[in-house]
């Protein structure tokens, strides 16, 4: 399956039905057994050719940020609130589409000339903003649009610039996009794929996938802030797109195993795998549920720099995405 | 052309104020059929004229478009952009942007710093030219070979049909009134009428109306009517400054004709179209104010075409207000006689 298609699939945590079944049917083919948990994740698990002494579990989430709605206004404008970390800032004058009718609708701001000097400074948060389907009054916008209904930003996959993307949702698709691509090796360890739910909410779906196999050895696949570009502190950029895949030695959620760190630069290293050192803790990701899980088991994340992250646009480079499946892919190889 | 596919289709041409020939070109053509003379001015005003042996009338509606040039290159490579006309840079952030670069045309992304890097501060500022940032998707150097310093940059465009009839997109202000003068222009293929009309798609309005100014001098008309979009109902909106999307707006004040404002309630009234009312006590900040002073004066009249989140990629208007301007327009137009010199005034 390729990542436009990924991509342009809407799935926000706890709305995941049909990036699920997608990964359902493209799994399949390529692994020895494939359930879908009591999460809702999908747990994919390859028998491999050695002793079954090794196993190691690869993980992806693919929920991602998205809108709900709680309710319209009197002339059927429809308020809303963020699944997960979205900056409102982003979130005006973007295209969106709603609900399980995929309705077309806008969020829309107070036009310039209507702003008094006040009105330009003051950021509009979410009980400001409203998204505009075109409806008449309360009752049409709640009908096609009722309470609880999800909302993803409109916005297809483009390739751009020189080897740049620009799509939503690649936080983290990139890395459900790779989970595929290591289920058609072939290698000695047993594997496990686990594409899970909910991380963008608090890490909710790996924690159930910890349960899902005995692998004592988890490597994240992931999307990360990269802030290379523009205004931001030297001390914040995190990392840079272009310069290969993001090793984490830590960051909000979990400590990378030193062990398993070491050993994926250095096997970096030697196959000359394109990577960098995540520089900074920012975020937190499904690493921290798998260490924590059932009796702890070893993790470490890779991942693909993403600048804008969280947004309707963000910009990776496609060689860090095939940096990441390269590690990934030569860690399964060796172990 | 069907007005939805013009509407379309030109929405998505570039046409930031200054450089509107695409736009022009495409709305000569779309003019060519509909009337027996089709000019583009030097400025790139086009001027579509439909003889007639009466008063000659000039209706106008502006075809260029806010939008940004690039101000800087900066040393990663991103370009720092300059508003032409009022854009409102909280609208940038998140969005794909064109660069009309030297050797064509590029897509941009306007950068936005992710949440996990946000200081508390930060999120309490709203965006700024001085903050937002475009990135090309390649190296400084490549971005160096391609984009100037002055090169173009427009809103993505998108066309949008939401419920109602209502529909978002780039440019509505004011192509969406070039379509209504389209659209007049073809009604009144089928009408009698002694008006010799200039619909003239304006350039220029955004940064103060130099198209009506110089095409209200070089065509001399007896009347002028002026077409540009207004403001629609929206959240947090001052009160009075606002006016239901369903239908058009005609003004009152000082710089617009009483007697011509008069004829446009009753082409309304009499063919059964709604008109709301706007007042404005002094300027309008639409064509109207250069084209009311054109030469020794020009009695004029000023319609609105009521629209939502102007100035941004996602004017909202209501498809039939627009068609039902369109009609009460051609009425007007249809009735324009000499005998209303008698009334003008006295």
């Amino acid at each position: 399956m390729d990542l436009k298609t990924l991509c342009e699939m809407n799935g926000a945590s706890g709305d995941e039905r049909e990036v699920r079944k997608a990964l359902l049917e493209a799994a399949k083919p390529l692994c020895s057994h494939v359930k879908i948990d009591r999460m809702g994740n999908v747990i994919a698990y390859k028998k491999g050719k050695g002793n079954g002494k090794r196993h190691v579990l690869f993980s992806a989430h693919m929920d991602e940020i998205g809108f709900i709605i709680i309710n319209a206004t009197e002339d059927g404008l429809l308020q809303f609130k963020p699944i997960g970390g979205v900056d409102p800032r982003v979130a005006v004058s973007k295209y969106v589409v709603v609900g399980e009718k995929k309705v077309k609708g806008v969020i829309g701001a107070l036009a310039i000339h209507l702003q008094s000097a006040d009105d330009r400074k003051r950021v509009l948060g979410y009980d400001n903003l409203f998204i505009d389907i075109g409806a008449k009054d309360k009752d049409e916008a709640l009908r096609e649009c009722p309470p609880g209904s999800f909302v993803y930003y409109d916005n297809d996959y483009q390739e751009f610039g020189m080897g740049s993307v620009v799509a939503k949702a690649l936080d983290d698709r990139i890395g459900c996009y790779n989970l595929l691509r290591i289920l058609e090796g072939e290698y000695e360890a047993d594997i496990t794929c686990a594409f899970v739910v909910q991380e963008e909410v608090g890490l909710r779906g790996a924690t159930g996938a910890a349960f899902a196999s005995d692998a004592d050895t988890v490597i994240v696949l992931e999307g990360t802030t990269a802030g290379d570009m523009g205004d931001v502190d030297p001390v914040r950029r995190v990392c840079e797109p272009g310069l290969g895949v993001c090793v984490s030695f830590m960051d909000n959620a979990s400590i990378a195993n030193r062990e398993l760190y070491k050993e994926l630069m250095d096997l970096a290293q030697e196959k000359g795998i394109a990577h960098q050192v995540k520089r900074g803790a920012t975020g937190g990701n499904d690493a921290g549920a798998y260490q924590r899980g059932k009796e702890g088991k070893r993790t470490c994340v890779l991942s693909v720099p993403c600048r804008y992250i969280h947004g309707p646009s963000s910009v990776v480079k496609l060689s860090d995405i095939e940096a990441q499946y390269e590690l990934a892919k030569a860690y399964a190889e060796q172990a | 052309m069907k007005t939805e596919e013009f509407l379309r289709q030109v929405t998505a041409l570039p046409g930031v104020t200054g450089n509107e020939r695409k736009a022009a070109e495409f709305i000569a053509e779309a003019f060519r059929p509909y009337v027996d003379e089709v000019e583009i001015t030097p400025l790139n005003c086009v001027i579509a004229h439909k003889k007639g042996n009466g008063p000659k009338v000039l209706i106008c509606a502006h075809l260029d478009e806010i939008g940004m040039m690039v101000s800087k290159i900066e040393k990663d490579g991103c370009l720092r952009l300059q508003s032409v006309g009022g854009v409102d840079p909280r609208v940038l952030p998140g969005m794909r942007v064109r660069v009309f670069a030297r050797e064509g045309e590029l897509m941009g992304v306007v950068g936005a710093t992710p949440p996990h890097l946000l200081k508390d501060a930060d999120r309490k500022n709203n965006y700024t030219f001085e903050t937002l940032f475009v990135d090309m998707g390649m190296p400084a150097e490549e971005v160096e070979k391609r984009v100037s310093v002055g090169d173009t940059v427009c809103f993505e465009a998108r066309y949008v049909e939401l419920k109602n009839g209502r529909v978002a997109t780039k440019t509505a202000d004011d192509r969406a009134c070039v379509a209504i003068m389209l659209r007049t222009a073809e009604l009144m293929q089928k009408m009698q009428h002694s008006a010799d009309l200039y619909f003239v798609s304006t350039c220029q309005e955004e940064i103060g109306s130099y198209g009506a100014l110089v095409s209200g001098f070089s065509i001399a008309p007896d009347y002028g009517v002026a077409f540009d979009v207004t403001h629609a109902d929206t959240p947090g909106a001052p009160k009075n400054s606002t006016h239901k999307i369903d239908s058009l707006v005609a003004a009152k004040g000082p710089f617009i004709h009483p007697y011509l404002e008069k004829k446009l309630e009753e082409a309304a009234h009499e063919n059964g179209v709604s008109l709301q009312t706007a007042i404005d006590p002094r300027a309008t900040y639409t064509d109207a104010d250069e084209l009311s002073l054109s030469r020794a004066g020009v009695p004029t009249v000023l319609l609105s075409l009521p629209l939502k989140y102007m100035h941004t990629n996602v004017e909202t208007f209501d498809m039939h207000a627009l068609t039902e301007g369109a009609r009460m327009l051609a009425h007007y137009l249809a009735a324009v006689d000499e005998s209303w010199e008698d009334e003008l005034w006295i």
